[in-house]
């Protein structure tokens, strides 16, 4: 230990909904001391420092920094970039940062679709707002543009996980995540036996609503879609997944199992192991919803010759 | 010679939000603007979607306040799909939304807006704020962490998930509430309501005598105001009629689903969040402060402003005592946090009423529903004003069509109108410094945009 | 310029590679481009490895397994199947051509079959590609 400088932490966000933050300020008791532990020198949501307008971003140095958000504009690019220049070690926070989380559906359309969507256009108005960052062409997970050192995924991740990991990092050890799947996490009953279907969430599952949830059956064998199987765990921290407390089958808001894995392709090979018709799923390509970056999501026009071959582009030099 | 202000990003709100204030060669101010920078398409990617999933995605469009979306969302879906819902479904939702609007009361008073009361005006922004709290009110801030969470994990017992919620299903609520556990949060909620007029009190005394003279340039200008209240014209967080409250005190009402018939919206150039404006006026919209045009409020004072009375007791009261001081309507932006204040007592208050009532232990929380081709809109009261989902569906009760206002796209209007009247009366000959920056950022901060 | 497509045959180790095996002993011609990869069975393929495959720049994937109702695993091959169905389906939402992906079920004697396999994905994807390089033309 040199000096008794206090590590400083710098806290940035992207295209976030600040749930991550949120998720860091329930972790109730423990947040008065992990205040007092650390020193934040750059955090939107809790504190006044600035980092300027245009172009260049100045963020103080700091030990550690945390951005949550996917990379969608223009603007979050050269923030991250700032990020990445004035900080130690950086951690990508949420599930948008390590997998491009609910923004990057976007990616199912192109960039000018959506603003055509968003911005319809009225007679004698201006159609776009012209003076803010321009859209980036789909949504990135902040590992496809910068080097990150560690990724902490989550839509939130868990207050205690965040607690635990800050508490470990200040100490520059590598914290360690459960990598097990949210099933083994999950004390619902398991009989091996599924339905030949997946039915939408249209009712409630079959429990009883006197029994804890350890006596429920499994979501999944009940026929409803459950993305446990294909989800890393952790969301309930050391209790139930928070889903299946609510008794809501999981979406697979804490991305894939291994962090390179294909939440989609993966679930389907559940099912298809399983003998269950996937074509029961209404919209298969939802099973991405949180995990569409890395190139996973793709804008629906692909038929197109042109996009086609840029596609094949990307594949060849990858 | 003309010079730009910018302050990016604009801090302790939720949101990517900056601030350009243009100065003439003579350094007084031209213009101001405020604008939110980020945009991310929801209406464009729930498209093709199941309507059923939409309700836990929507949710991501906050983290703040995710209740609001989710329950919009649901209501949307549940008049989509024609769905009638058990008592017990939406006893339930407006339970979880009224523990939501508890967190975020408290987060905002005390972690976000607080700093600018209880940290002495000239401290550095490195103590202005939360951590310079724990510090210098080490007591004050102990009792607001554990409070905020106390609400956050009520909600947890109650529907898993707290922050970008799943319980809140079509056609109802995903479980039943057990009489146990009813009682574990009755408890529980007293605790709330007792540190929710402690907080009314103490802002009473420590906050709001020193700052409302001081920072009256903050908070003059003139406009309507939008909120939700009930047949009897009682507040109401939840469900009810619109209320569009004209400057002048004239009120219009509004089923949700009219919204498009009274409500306008613009697209700005500087801004993602479109400018929405009182269209059913008549007189189209101006920014000009001296004379706004079109221009109402939504969020804590329009909805204290809007109703005639509030349906619980110590609520009332203090309701009673805010009119006798500021009248009706009162305009003074900063009272927005007095009003806030007020509705974190009715949302305590509101909490013990709905755990009283007997059907909300029913184990029957969920009509099950049928996917069909309608349209449904969906309206709540969030924390940050009035927030509207409006989804159509085809056959397979697949999204073909999605408009969402949501609370701060009301307020995009007046924050701009308070930002430049601040910036024009703290700003003269083209000096400023932090103080004078903050202060105009405070014009935001009530807005909790 | 026109390059050899690269094509990774998954091959179960109780029929099919035993038939590349006899294709070998046979001296039955296929070509050079293609990559055998030993698997115990066929239904260990998860579709990850395809992907993987087609990531790493393969041009086409060929799993071969044993004929439907002589699994040496008793239903390896049945999965190995439902799992092509989806990957079928999922290689065009991922951005690649579905025709990328073949499933062949040859017998350990079956040498003939699973050569005639390898040439016609070969020739299949020498097909593919041209069109890919007519469309840039095109484009240009």
């Amino acid at each position: 230990m040199k000096g008794r400088r206090r590590p400083r932490l710098s806290f940035v966000w992207l295209q976030a909904c600040s749930g991550c933050e949120i998720s860091l300020l329930n972790s109730g008791e423990r947040l008065p001391d992990l205040l007092n532990k650390v020193e934040i020198v750059y955090f939107p949501l809790l504190m006044d420092r600035k980092c300027g307008g245009e172009g260049e971003f100045d963020l103080p140095e700091a030990d550690v920094g945390f951005v949550s958000g996917s990379v969608s504009s223009d603007e979050h690019l050269t923030l991250l970039y700032a990020l990445r220049r004035r900080c130690r070690t950086l951690v990508s926070f949420g599930t948008c940062a390590t997998h491009g989380g609910i923004p990057a559906l976007r990616n199912r359309w192109s960039a000018e679709a959506t603003l055509e969507t968003v911005f319809p256009g009225t007679p004698g108005q201006p159609t776009l707002p012209a003076e803010v960052p321009a859209l980036l062409d789909r949504v990135y997970s902040v590992d496809e543009k910068v080097r990150v050192d560690f990724c902490l995924p989550g839509c939130p991740p868990h207050p205690e996980t965040i607690a635990a990991v800050i508490e470990t990092l200040v100490t520059g050890e590598q914290p360690r995540l459960p990598g097990k799947s949210v099933c083994e996490t999950c004390p619902t009953i398991r009989t091996g036996e599924m339905h030949r279907t997946v039915r939408r969430f249209l009712n409630n599952a079959e429990y009883n609503s006197e029994e804890p949830v350890e006596r429920m059956r499994c979501l999944l064998e009940q026929g409803l879609l459950c993305m446990g199987p294909v989800t890393v765990g952790g969301c309930g921290g050391p209790a139930t997944p928070l889903c299946v407390q609510a008794r809501v089958p999981c979406r697979g808001c804490y991305g894939p199992v291994r962090s390179e894995g294909n939440q989609l392709l993966d679930m389907l090979n559940v099912l298809a192991s399983h003998g269950v018709d996937h074509r029961s799923i209404v919209d298969r390509q939802s099973l991405l919803r949180f995990s569409g970056a890395h190139g996973l999501l793709r804008s629906v026009r692909k038929t197109e010759g042109v996009v086609l071959m840029s596609e094949k582009g990307n594949k060849k030099s990858s | 010679m003309t010079q730009v202000i910018t302050i990016h990003p604009v801090t302790r709100i939720e949101g990517n939000a900056r601030i350009d204030i243009q100065l003439d060669a003579a350094g007084e101010v031209c213009d101001a603007r405020v604008g939110i920078s980020s945009l991310r398409g929801f209406e464009q990617f729930v498209v093709g979607l199941p309507a059923e999933e939409i309700p836990r995605i929507v949710t991501r469009i906050c983290g703040i306040c995710p209740w609001m979306h989710h329950l919009a969302a649901a209501k949307a879906v549940d008049a989509c799909f024609g769905a009638s819902l058990p008592p017990a479904g939406h006893l339930l939702r407006e339970l979880c939304q009224v523990l939501a609007h508890i967190h975020d009361k408290i987060l905002h008073f005390f972690f976000l807006g607080a700093p600018d009361f209880l940290i002495e005006r000239d401290a550095d922004y490195s103590v202005r704020n939360i951590m310079g709290l724990v510090q210098q009110q080490p007591e004050l801030a102990a009792r607001v962490v554990r409070m905020r969470q106390l609400g956050q994990v009520m909600l947890e017992r109650l529907a898993g998930k707290a922050i970008h919620p799943v319980a809140a299903v079509a056609g109802g609520f995903a479980r039943p509430l057990g009489k146990s556990e009813r009682e574990s949060l009755y408890l529980d909620g007293q605790q709330l309501l007792d540190f929710a007029c402690f907080a009314l009190e103490f802002a009473k005394k420590e906050v709001f005598p020193q700052f409302l003279e001081v920072f009256a340039p903050v908070g003059a200008i003139t406009t309507g105001f939008l909120g939700t209240v009930d047949q009897y014209g009682h507040l109401r967080l939840y469900d009810g009629t619109l209320r569009l409250m004209h400057p002048d005190g004239r009120v219009e009402e509004f089923a949700a689903p009219a919204y498009e018939q009274v409500l306008a919206e613009e697209v700005v150039t500087w801004s993602t969040a479109k400018v929405v404006y009182a269209g059913s006026w008549g007189e189209g919209l101006s920014l000009d402060p001296a004379s706004p045009k079109g221009v109402y409020r939504v969020n804590t004072l329009a909805r204290i402003n809007v109703c005639d009375q509030i349906a619980t007791p110590r609520a009332q009261v203090e309701l009673e005592e805010f009119r006798s001081r500021f009248g009706r309507p009162a305009q003074h932006s900063l009272l927005y946090h007095w009003a806030r204040l007020i509705e974190l007592v009715y949302a305590c208050e509101r909490v013990l009423e709905l755990l009283g009532d007997e059907r909300i232990v029913d184990p029957v929380v969920r009509a099950p529903v049928t996917p069909q081709a309608g349209r449904g809109v969906g309206h709540v009261e969030a924390p940050r004003g009035t927030l509207i989902h409006d989804y159509t569906t085809d056959e397979n009760g697949c999204i073909t069509r999605a408009n969402l206002i949501v609370g701060t796209t009301h307020n995009i209007a007046p924050m701009n109108v308070s930002v430049r009247r601040t910036a024009a009366s703290c700003i003269q000959a083209g000096r400023v410094d932090d103080e004078i920056l903050n202060r105009i950022e405070m014009a935001v901060r009530a807005y909790d945009p | 310029m026109k390059k050899d497509p690269l094509i990774i045959a998954f091959c179960c180790n109780w029929c099919s590679y035993a038939a590349a095996d006899l294709a070998g002993v046979s001296r039955l011609q296929y070509p050079g481009s293609i990559r055998i990869i030993r698997v115990m069975c066929s239904g260990m393929v998860h579709p990850d490895m395809v992907l993987h495959a087609l990531q790493k720049g393969a041009d086409g994937v060929i799993i071969a397994g044993c004929h439907l109702g002589e699994c040496h695993y008793i239903r390896g091959n049945e999965i190995a199947l439902a799992r092509a169905e989806i990957l079928v389906e999922t290689l065009e939402d991922l951005g690649w051509e579905s025709d990328r992906l073949q499933i062949v079920h040859v017998s350990s004697s079956e040498s003939e079959r699973l050569v005639q396999a390898f040439c016609d994905m070969h020739k299949r994807l020498e097909a593919l590609d041209q069109t890919d390089f007519a469309a840039v033309e095109a484009d240009e």
